[in-house]
């Protein structure tokens, strides 16, 4: 499977990863000129986060072998795709109980802002699971690369 | 659930007001640290450029140019100067009206309060007119005839007002600055689109622009508001937010320019204007001091007993003193007037009025102060006051009574301390020869709430010195946090190391020194010029050092320039956003001790910054052999 | 190998899904009663008409014919422990190499007056339980529920939803006990009493009196008190299904004994899910199917997740998330934050957290479990403990999969 790899030590914390995510999943249509960096609908999958150090670490999801998401999944809206290892979230079949967000231990999966569903990457599966936040990336600290399912 | 805002703000040095902040059930700059924390390292370092529509272009091992070419040592560089331009622009601004108002009292014979204040200006300007109001103008009148000067035009007061050692260096190093505001033209002309891509040549431009700012800016301003507005005199005040009190119409002011003011706090004790409050059931007004104008207010406090309540706090406390739901309208002529206290106004119903169209405010009105209408607009903003207060008031308060102290220490100037100290320095220089005080730190600028938080950095760091037997001296918002923290109160001796504090004790003084506003920061220069002068050495030679440990905005870049160009060491909590060019990094802290003396510092630490410090201090005295 | 799978929820469909992943020509049979795979933390929004049928179905589309798993609606009735087979209550026998019980447990009605018999009564366990009481609520408008677990939360917010109106009956002082604190427990009740629920807490069923066609149509409380009612759902916990075993060898208790390994006392039987009594809750149901099936398989895995101190709750907008136990012994440290929005509570003991309650934003809170389950020092890492995630451990394994590094901050 393809999986988003984390160079944390090139990170700069510019959060252009995260803008990229907001314009890739925003649900209107529009350019990044435009993109509503104040509207909460807009959010990101990704996060930047600063340790003690002052240093940042990316958090990408990981889209594990062993995903907990799924697992603790009891509407079926997350599942494991055996044939490209990716999790996928079916937001119309989400009930909402946000079991995948107690368990994912990297935070990766949070509820939306309406508590009607979860954010979750989905690897920007509709630009040919070409992820934006890697294209966007100007320290190249992730980048992507095929690894053992 | 409870009404609290949000429950992580930052941390205060003043426990009483970081718990007071987390508790409001509206949103102020403290909450907001948390979810800007992770700052965009390109930014921080200053080499993100957008200049040009190829842009924004950053700086990366991949991309060490930007597509016009420029390296991270011109695009740090450019945008360094045009921090320093806008800054410098900002006092200059400051000057400019406080030169046009004392003109303009002397023109019209109105109230000049500090004659002695005006002999020295005008003796130190070479200014001899028999006259009262007449030398008044013309010393005003010489001000901003230099402050109009084509930048190719050296500005004359420069001379005058400088230390001649001093002079002589600049001369030397070409940074004689032309015509103020003309210089800020060019800082800004310098570094746009493809112009000038040389560091060294803007850098240069920094140390200009710093000493127009600093002799203009800082020192003229002070000299020129004490003639009018009246000198400093030492006495005890009461700071914090117990200052408020709610029987009366308060009103807050903000800013940097006391002389907007001269008008409306005489209105507010004439006996009309009295009854019109009394008339709405209240007892009177009240200025409540904030940020540098409160400062400003505060260090002329005995000539404003009755309509000046006292100094709440700095720029950072403004939302907490609007919350106590006390103050009726804020009153704002220039910066420091976060725009987060808009949706508070708008929520306590408390009215907003801008008297400087520079500093207008979102929701406020506009009544811009001019001197020739100034009956009027203060006639209507004090009638829309009294309105705002009889809307406004009935609800339920939130004061905090027990904030602050009654007895810290103001009106501290290079006038009032020298007489203080018996009408010259030799005492305080015989005390720094002895040893019983190691050297004197200057505490300035501003406050900010990333350097460990509010006021954090500042108050430990003036804790560590004073334990060290180092004398502080402090103006700014840098003072605002340090009194309401207690410690320009004579409590605070026991945080002095044993010489500081005999001294101290013997003098009956605190061992932090408040010479109020930013704008004072050109006071202490003006002590270190005369102990300097006192001694017969140049100003890098005395153990005196300053710190802008939280520095804030462009404006203390453009002090921090002026320190500079003094040759003082002058120390940083947090870097100016100029890091990622390994050559103005090098030159701000190390190249410019062989140019003007002076060097920059920085560290976030406050026993580690103490320390460096405390050597330096060392050093300039080994290096006087005492 | 025929593998035969009692049950079709969380444990018994993970288990079915892992044995065709690891055995491509396996045969698998999955019998139950019920008539469609439904999750049953989903069924107050069937009651809310939020889902139909379908919409509970926590499957694939065809997962039965993709899967190749053979579904048997039916009840067990015995389990042949020597014959290798299991008794349908049509009288069939279906034979098994490896057998599989994932029954799950039912509702525990509690022997208080004519609770057991009268049939305006109903559970809340499974999707005919969820049925019923739609039909029922057709014609009642005054619902007792009682129990205020989560259960019982999950029927008054269905009901509340469908504009009934809604009585809660709990035992003991507040609502949810076991699940959160008494600060966050008032938030919802609070929510759920702006609603129209009436909660009568601290309170114990005494009687009931039956009306036309013996129908409960008022209870009496331990008070004195009267509460006229319609129709009552009893939330007041489940018991193991194991009804069937009984004579089968297979070893049970409170539920099924097994090992590590989940195997039962008797070879080639194992047991997961809700049916061996000790974590009832859907992440350790899949996860238990999951390792059953794998030794079931012939490989040799051990069941080792078995925290289960962890509930989740969305009623009305409000999230609350409560992972391990937050007690006031004297040796713990708790500490809470609150707002307007938010309201958190931590407890810890020697730099270990212990529990820790989030309402009203529960971002990240994943990294909690990993922390109390794993028992990581949390000393020294973040001044508010609160700010605490994942990039605090953060270390990446050379496939890119994140791991935990402590050790880093252990040195700090």
């Amino acid at each position: 499977m393809r999986r988003i790899m984390i160079d944390y030590e090139k990170c700069d914390g510019c959060k252009n990863c995260s803008i990229a995510c907001m314009q890739a999943h925003r649900e209107d249509e529009g350019t990044i000129y435009d993109l509503n960096l104040t509207d909460p609908r807009n959010e990101s999958r990704n996060q930047i986060l600063r340790v003690k150090d002052g240093t940042y670490r990316p958090l990408f999801c990981r889209h594990c072998k062993e995903p907990e998401c799924v697992m603790t999944c009891m509407s079926g809206a997350l599942r494991k795709d055996p044939e490209t290892g990716l999790v996928t979230y079916d937001e119309t079949r989400c009930a909402a109980c946000f079991m995948c967000v107690m368990h994912c231990p990297y935070g990766t999966i949070k509820p939306s802002h309406s508590l009607q569903k979860v954010i979750k990457c989905d690897f920007c599966a509709e630009d040919g699971y070409e992820p934006n936040c890697v294209k966007s990336c100007p320290k190249k600290a992730i980048h992507v690369e095929e690894v053992e399912a | 659930m409870i009404e609290y805002y949000g429950c992580r703000t930052c941390k205060s040095a003043d426990g009483q007001l970081e718990e007071y902040i987390r508790t409001l059930p509206m949103e102020t700059s403290h909450h907001r640290v948390e979810s800007q924390d992770t700052k965009c390292g390109f930014g921080l370092q200053g080499v993100c450029c957008r200049l040009c529509s190829n842009g924004p272009c950053r700086i990366t091992p991949e991309a060490p140019r930007g597509i016009c070419g420029a390296d991270a040592d011109t695009i740090v560089a450019r945008n360094f100067l045009r921090a320093v331009a806008a800054g410098s622009g900002c006092y200059i601004h400051v000057v400019e009206n406080t030169a046009k108002n004392v003109r303009d009292i002397a023109r019209s014979k109105g109230e000049i309060k500090g004659v002695n204040a005006l002999n020295r200006l005008a003796e130190m300007l070479d200014i001899h007119e028999e006259d009262l109001y007449l030398r008044a103008e013309k010393v005003a009148q010489a001000v901003l005839d230099d402050l109009h000067r084509p930048e190719y035009e050296n500005m004359e007061l420069v001379r005058k007002m400088s230390y001649a050692p001093r002079y002589e260096t600049w001369k030397r190093l070409g940074i004689l600055p032309g015509g103020a505001k003309a210089e800020v033209f060019k800082g800004v002309v310098k570094t746009s689109t493809n112009l000038n891509s040389d560091p060294m040549d803007m850098l240069k431009d920094c140390l200009k622009l710093g000493i127009s700012t600093g002799i203009y800016g800082l020192v003229l301003t002070n000299l020129l508001n004490d003639i009018v507005l009246g000198e400093p005199e030492l006495r005890l005040a009461p700071v914090g937010l117990r200052v408020i009190d709610p029987a009366y119409i308060n009103i807050m002011i903000t800013g940097h320019q006391h002389s907007m003011f001269t008008y409306l706090q005489k209105r507010l004790t004439d006996p009309d204007v009295v009854a019109k409050a009394k008339k709405a059931g209240a007892q009177g007004f009240k200025l409540v001091g904030c940020t540098c104008v409160g400062q400003d207010l505060q260090l002329r406090g005995a000539h404003y007993e009755e309509v000046f309540a006292g100094h709440a706090g700095n720029n950072y406390t403004s939302e907490a003193v609007l919350a106590t739901g006390a103050i009726d309208a804020v009153i704002s002529e220039f910066n420091c007037t976060l725009p987060g206290i808009e949706p508070i106004c708008d929520k306590l119903q408390i009215r907003q009025i801008c008297v400087d169209s520079v500093a207008k405010k979102a929701n406020a009105e506009l009544k811009e102060f001019d001197f020739a209408n100034r009956e009027r607009v203060t006639e209507e903003i004090i009638d829309s006051v009294v309105e705002t207060y009889m809307k406004r008031r009935g609800g339920r308060l939130n004061l905090l009574v027990d904030h602050g102290n009654d007895d810290t220490l103001t009106g501290v100037s290079e006038g009032s301390l020298k007489e203080f100290l018996g009408g010259d320095w030799k005492a305080l220089v015989r005390l720094i020869v002895s040893g019983k005080i190691k050297g004197i730190a200057g505490i300035v600028g501003c406050s900010n709430l990333t350097a460990g938080g509010h006021d954090v950095l500042t108050v430990e760091l003036t804790k560590e010195l004073i334990s060290r037997d180092i004398l502080v001296l402090s103006a700014g918002c840098s003072s605002g946090g340090l009194e309401n923290c207690g410690l320009m109160t004579k409590d605070a001796v026991k945080y002095a190391g044993p010489g500081l504090r005999e001294v101290c004790e013997q003098l009956d003084i605190p061992p932090v020194l408040n010479f109020g506003p930013c704008l004072a920061i050109g006071r202490l220069e003006l002590v270190a010029i005369e102990l300097a002068e006192t001694l017969g050495i140049d100003l890098p030679q005395l153990p005196l050092v300053l710190s802008a440990a939280q520095w804030l905005e462009e404006q203390a870049i453009a002090d921090g320039c002026y320190g500079l160009a003094l040759g003082l060491p002058l120390h940083l909590g947090l870097p100016p956003f100029v890091t990622g060019s390994p050559k103005a990094t090098r030159t701000l802290t190390q190249d410019m001790k062989h140019l003007t003396g002076g060097q920059v510092i920085i560290n976030d630490n406050a026993k580690e910054s103490a320390d460096i410090l405390e050597k330096i201090i060392q050093e300039k005295r080994s290096g006087l052999q005492i | 190998m025929r593998h035969v799978i009692i049950g079709s929820s969380a444990a018994g469909i993970s288990a079915a899904r892992e044995i065709r992943r690891l055995r491509e020509d396996a045969e698998i049979i999955m019998i139950s009663r019920d008539g469609h795979v439904h999750s049953r933390c989903m069924l107050h929004k069937y009651i809310s008409h939020e889902r139909d049928v379908k919409g509970l179905d926590f499957t694939e589309d065809n997962f039965f014919e993709t899967q190749r798993v053979e579904y048997i609606q039916n009840e067990v009735i015995s389990v042949q422990e020597k014959e290798k087979c299991v008794v349908l209550r049509t009288g069939e026998e279906i034979p098994y190499d490896r057998l599989l019980i994932a029954s799950g447990a039912q509702s525990f009605i509690p022997p208080v007056g004519d609770l057991r018999t009268a049939p305006n009564v109903c559970g809340m366990r499974d999707l005919s339980d969820a049925q019923t009481i739609d039909r029922m609520a057709e014609s009642a408008d005054n619902i007792l529920v009682i129990g205020a677990g989560l259960v019982g939360m999950d029927a008054a917010y269905g009901l509340l939803q469908r504009g009934k109106r809604v009585t809660v009956l709990e035992m003991s002082h507040r609502i949810l006990p076991v699940q959160l604190d008494a600060h966050s427990a008032e938030v919802y009740q609070r929510e759920f009493e702006s609603r129209g629920a009436i909660f009568y807490l601290g309170r114990r069923l005494e009687k009931t009196i039956c009306g036309v066609g013996g129908q409960i149509c008022r209870v009496v409380l331990d008070t004195g008190e009267n509460i006229d009612c319609d129709m009552i759902i009893v939330a007041a916990g489940v018991r193991p299904a194991i009804d069937f075993l009984d004579n089968s060898g297979v070893e049970a208790g409170r539920g099924v004994l097994v090992d590590a390994g989940l195997q039962t006392n008797v070879k080639d039987i194992y047991a997961a899910g809700d049916v061996i009594g000790h974590s009832a809750i859907w992440p350790n149901a899949v996860k238990q199917g999951i390792v059953a099936a794998r030794n079931m398989c012939g490989m040799s895995e051990k069941y080792t997740d078995t925290f289960n101190e962890k509930n989740m709750m969305n009623f009305f907008g409000i999230v609350t998330l409560y992972l391990g136990q937050i007690c006031t012994r004297r040796d713990e440290v708790v500490m809470t934050e609150e707002d307007r929005n938010v309201y958190r509570r931590i407890s810890i003991r020697d730099g270990k957290v212990t529990g820790i309650l989030l309402q009203g934003d529960i971002s990240n809170a994943g990294v909690w479990q990993y922390l109390i389950k794993n028992q990581i020092d949390i000393s020294n890492i973040k001044e508010n403990v609160f700010q605490i995630s994942y990039a605090d451990f953060f270390s990446v394994k050379a496939d890119g999969e994140y791991r935990w590094n402590y050790q880093r901050q252990a040195a700090e």
